[in-house]
């Protein structure tokens, strides 16, 4: 929700020096491990005094983990679509917010369906690591079990995670697939 | 109709794109705007719908200064094609099309009829290529559907920056022919580097250098009196060639016989008109195997051309270049 809108918005923006060091910046803390991120934030609000434990922080590492991909692939996406094809529209007299939504969006849907997916897995993934800053959930189960080396508790956080990533995955292809203009899609005989 | 007066465009790193333009456009001309890379042409073009604003100096369209209205509402009355044609890859070839129309809110029974007549016209079946999408298209077929997406609104403007350009010549040939024979009766600007092709398509051409006005003519007098050196240069070997283009038979016929007789009878199907070019004759001719081929202007006869008249009046062509290389 923050990052499609950020995305288009840097996609536009002039400045390109600034928008470059922007995403730089995204691209740096993508790498960064998330288990390391998500120390990196407790160590921050440890700092600024706010919970260091349960649900806030998690979310918070989940929401920048989990905005980045999203915000590289919107803005990826608007920039590779061709020139030509926007300066037509513009020629033909389309509002530029016509020709976001109706030309720029769907054009770069496949690039920002990946970046949501990618967002989405990995996000999955992290969240159980959240559980080692005691927010809850399967991540509990598997750092309980990592622990105390049974296999249950270990059994029972993984495969719920990795089932629950499968699925949302599979569930978002078919959006992609159902949201994908039938031009698009490659499944129509192409003529080169 | 369109008027451009004393039109100037420099770019903030000083380039001077365009300097001191000034020409008019008659309603239902088709001026095309000849020149080399940067010289301003198609800059000039997109001054018209305002892709471009100029630095200096105004452009009338009907007399209306178009800097006083909205640049979005313009461009919905001016067609746009362009070199690379641009179709809308996510949208079918009708969508496309009717692009600008629903912009304008046309009903959807009168953009479906729109739809068919421009297919029809531009030669593609209508029910086969509705449906389809550009990447199932030829380059030929989508550079046709270009320029019925550029008329489908019927605008009374219509600007085509080297339209044709990114088609084989076979192709382009084609297109160019199909495109004089629509005969579409729109005040068109056509942006070309190609002479030929300008002689073929233009009732008037600008020759751009630079960004400055050389010469503006028809196509027959800019080949036969090019204004100074560089039109001439321009022209270069291509003169003679571009005379057999520009000249029409009505410069051959001598004057003696030009006088319209009420001739009965139906035109025979092999004729030429008045108004042919001399490579139309030669081909008529070879096509015919005629020593003598009738002429008509509209309908009337008015008189017969011999091919060794032809050939004298060629000749003299000849002679006259006899200077140049």
């Amino acid at each position: 929700m923050i990052a499609l809108p950020l995305g288009v918005y840097l996609s536009k923006s002039r400045h390109l020096k600034l928008v470059s060091i922007i995403m730089g910046l995204a691209g740096i803390i993508q790498t960064v491990p998330s288990l390391a991120l998500i120390a990196f934030i407790v160590v921050i609000f440890a700092i600024i005094s706010l919970p260091t434990i349960g649900t806030v922080p998690a979310m918070v590492a989940l929401v920048l983990y989990a905005l980045l991909p999203i915000l590289r692939n919107t803005y990826t996406g608007i920039r590779q679509v061709d020139e030509s094809v926007i300066e037509v529209a513009t020629g033909m007299g389309m509002k530029p917010v016509q020709i976001l939504f109706s030309i720029e969006l769907p054009l770069s849907l496949p690039v920002i369906m990946t970046g949501i997916r990618i967002s989405t897995v990995w996000t999955i993934g992290v969240a159980t690591l959240c559980g080692l800053i005691g927010a809850g959930g399967l991540g509990d189960l598997i750092i309980k079990g990592l622990r105390s080396i049974q296999i249950d508790y270990l059994l029972a956080g993984t495969i719920p995670a990795a089932i629950l990533a499968i699925i949302f995955d599979w569930i978002l292809s078919l959006v992609e697939k159902w949201l994908t203009p039938e031009g698009l899609s490659g499944g129509v005989e192409s003529r080169v | 109709m369109i008027r451009f007066d004393q039109i100037n465009k420099t770019y903030p790193n000083g380039l001077k794109a365009v300097c001191d333009l000034s020409l008019e456009i008659e309603e239902g001309q088709t001026l095309v705007l000849l020149g080399t890379s940067g010289s301003g042409k198609t800059t000039t073009m997109k001054m018209v719908n305002r892709l471009i604003e100029p630095t200096s100096g105004r452009i009338f369209i009907e007399d209306i200064d178009i800097m006083k209205k909205d640049p979005i509402e313009l461009r919905r009355k001016i067609g746009y094609a362009i070199q690379h044609i641009g179709l809308f890859p996510h949208m079918t070839v009708a969508e496309n099309i009717a692009v600008v129309p629903k912009l304008l809110k046309w009903s959807e029974d009168k953009i479906d009829k729109r739809i068919d007549e421009l297919l029809s016209l531009i030669g593609l079946e209508p029910e086969q290529f509705k449906h389809r999408y550009p990447a199932q298209l030829s380059g030929g077929q989508r550079q046709r559907i270009g320029v019925a997406r550029a008329l489908a609104a019927d605008p009374p403007v219509v600007l085509m920056d080297e339209p044709f350009g990114a088609l084989d010549p076979i192709t382009r040939e084609q297109l160019q022919k199909e495109f004089i024979e629509m005969e579409i009766k729109k005040t068109i600007i056509f942006v070309t580097h190609d002479v030929f092709e300008a002689v073929k398509m233009g009732d008037r051409i600008a020759l751009l250098d630079s960004g400055r006005l050389q010469q503006l003519a028809t196509p027959a007098e800019l080949v036969e009196n090019p204004k100074n050196e560089f039109v001439d240069q321009f022209l270069g070997q291509h003169r003679f060639q571009l005379s057999l283009l520009t000249r029409t038979l009505k410069t051959i016929i001598p004057e003696t016989e030009q006088t319209a007789s009420t001739c009965e009878g139906p035109v025979p199907l092999q004729h030429l008109r008045a108004k042919s070019s001399i490579i139309e004759a030669l081909d008529m001719f070879k096509k015919s195997g005629k020593t003598a081929l009738p002429v008509y202007q509209k309908r009337l006869f008015i008189g017969n051309l011999q091919k060794a008249e032809l050939l004298k009046a060629i000749t003299g062509i000849l002679g006259e270049r006899g200077g140049t290389t």
